[in-house]
């Protein structure tokens, strides 16, 4: 598995891939800070936005709007460029089995999501500081970091339905298009006090405990374990089965 | 001769259609087998069978005398291939896409990518991304990543499409090298009856998906039928003649005017006096052989190879 992921890594060198995905993650802070210390400076009353609320809005935007579509492409790139590359049948003919290749992108994606994770919360820090925003402490540095691994970390097991469209349909429109819905249905759904039973929704309540009494939380728990079990163990088997053309 | 490849009944079933129709092949070790048909006669399809990609509707596949569907990790493991157009990471260097398929298999012998570019002739391209390769030197990167491990069978699968002469040359060249140094098997399908007939000791020929005719290039040298050619005014009563007159049957009439007589080879003489008593003009008396090609295309039912 180690050899294996190191030729995942390989394959990304020199590829814009992965700056052009910086570049995504980028987008949420900037906006929100930015955003809001326009705001500030603007308004002529002394509206005062703790750091707090930075890291809250950069994170709402990470899992709800921007992560989805943005590691939804990062998905497809991985999945399908070995279709795209058709370098999947050298693969599977040195013969790698098919469970180990999926394991070890799904290892790297987990790796990069993550990476972009602490990319949106570090340029968060780095602009709030600059703004000079108030209210920062250590205590609030592990609080929001945490939240943002735990948010990083269900988009991360909720992209198995994303990996299984890629796979089954070798494309990246439909990923894209399944990404966007998600999205707009996240967006739908977000005043809705049946928030916590749509996973995307479910999972930035739970890493930021703002989780809805409409239902309990083993709900939406269970809604996300089987959102991400069900595409796994679909992923695995259509993998497994399919021939390679 | 020990055998390395033995399909039973091999069959790949698309909806209605057969791809590949009860296959039943033997490659002997040491040989170079030419896997000749046209585009669409199921070559690259029984290839991928070979190779794992796809699971045979019906049918065994034996590869080194193991099962190839219970022992298919041991075995593909003692094969190097390249199915169709090899695909490569365009974004890396040659050696940097060797450099993957050596860490999956584990090979940790020092200098083995630099030995296989040079075997292959790219050993001063290294820096060079991928990407930037012509068609023959991704034909050729992919015959170094399937010699990387070496293998003891190489299948390879229409290697010489979309090179220039002088690349197929090149390929064919290595090819017979690597038979002489390393003692390959070698499985090679093609399109293009020439290529198969330089390179191969034995030939399959397959076409709509049936494997019609497995032979040793010797062998169906031998069998090569002669024949008197007649070039006539008129092939109808010609034909007629040679029937009523001569009571031969074993005849083809190709094209025009054109009669092959299969029989009576030394009564070309006496034929053509029948002929001009009965007004048919006689323009052209040949004593010939069937081609290889004349023998594939009466094997696949007319029209040529490719």
């Amino acid at each position: 598995m180690v050899d294996l992921l190191y030729t995942e890594l390989l394959k990304l060198k020199r590829s814009k891939m992965f700056l052009l995905s910086i570049l995504g993650a980028v987008v949420a802070p900037f906006m929100v800070v930015v955003s809001t210390y326009i705001q500030i400076k603007t308004k002529e009353s002394a509206l005062s936005v703790p750091f707090a609320e930075l890291f809250y809005e950069t994170n709402l935007y990470v899992v709800l709007l921007i992560g989805v579509p943005l590691y939804g492409v990062v998905t497809a790139y991985l999945f399908n460029r070995e279709y795209a590359e058709d370098t999947l049948k050298n693969l599977l003919t040195i013969p790698v089995s098919r469970t180990s290749i999926l394991l070890s992108k799904m290892l790297l994606l987990f790796m990069w999501i993550m990476l972009l994770t602490l990319v949106a919360w570090g340029l968060t820090l780095l602009l709030g500081l600059l703004g000079q925003f108030q209210g920062l402490s250590t205590s609030l540095l592990v609080k929001s970091i945490k939240q943002f691994l735990i948010a990083g970390a269900f988009l991360f097991i909720l992209s198995t339905p994303i990996i299984l469209i890629t796979i089954v349909l070798k494309n990246y429109v439909p990923t894209i298009i399944l990404a966007i819905s998600i999205t707009l249905v996240n967006v739908m759904s977000f005043n809705s006090e049946h928030r916590g039973l749509i996973p995307w929704t479910a999972a930035f309540d739970i890493a930021n405990d703002t989780l809805f009494p409409t239902y309990p939380a083993e709900y939406s728990y269970l809604v996300i374990t089987a959102t991400s079990i069900i595409g796994f163990i679909a992923t695995i088997v259509y993998f497994r089965k399919a021939d390679i053309h | 001769m020990s055998v390395i490849i033995k399909t039973t009944n091999l069959t790949k079933i698309y909806g209605n259609q057969k791809s590949v129709d009860h296959v039943n092949m033997t490659v002997n070790q040491g040989e170079i087998y030419g896997f000749l048909g046209r585009n669409g006669a199921g070559k690259t399809t029984t290839i991928r069978m070979l190779v794992g990609l796809i699971k045979p509707s019906h049918g065994q596949i034996e590869i080194f005398g193991e099962n190839l569907f219970t022992h298919q990790k041991e075995i593909l493991r003692r094969i190097g291939s390249i199915v169709e157009v090899p695909g490569f990471y365009e974004n890396l260097t040659s050696r940097e896409n060797l450099l993957i398929n050596a860490k999956i298999m584990g090979i940790h012998k020092k200098n083995a990518i630099e030995e296989t570019l040079e075997l292959v002739g790219l050993q001063d391209e290294t820096k060079k991304l991928v990407g930037k390769y012509s068609l023959g030197m991704k034909q050729r990167l992919g015959i170094a990543r399937a010699l990387l491990h070496y293998p003891e069978l190489l299948i390879l699968d229409e290697p010489t499409n979309g090179l220039d002469p002088i690349g197929i040359k090149e390929m064919r060249r290595l090819i017979k090298a690597l038979v002489q140094e390393r003692k390959i098997t070698i499985f090679i399908s093609s399109h293009i009856l020439s290529e198969i007939e330089q390179l191969a000791d034995c030939v399959g020929i397959i076409h709509e998906g049936k494997l019609l005719e497995e032979i040793a290039f010797d062998n169906l040298r031998k069998i090569n039928r002669k024949y008197l050619e007649f070039q006539v005014s008129n092939d109808n009563k010609a034909a007629m003649l040679l029937e009523n007159h001569f009571n031969i049957y074993d005849y083809e009439v190709h094209g025009e005017g054109n009669i092959r007589v299969y029989s009576h080879l030394g009564q070309q003489g006496h034929i053509n006096k029948v002929f001009v008593q009965h007004d048919i003009e006689v323009v052209k008396i040949a004593l010939s052989e069937d081609r290889l090609e004349d023998y594939f295309t009466k094997l696949v039912g007319g029209g040529h190879i490719g």
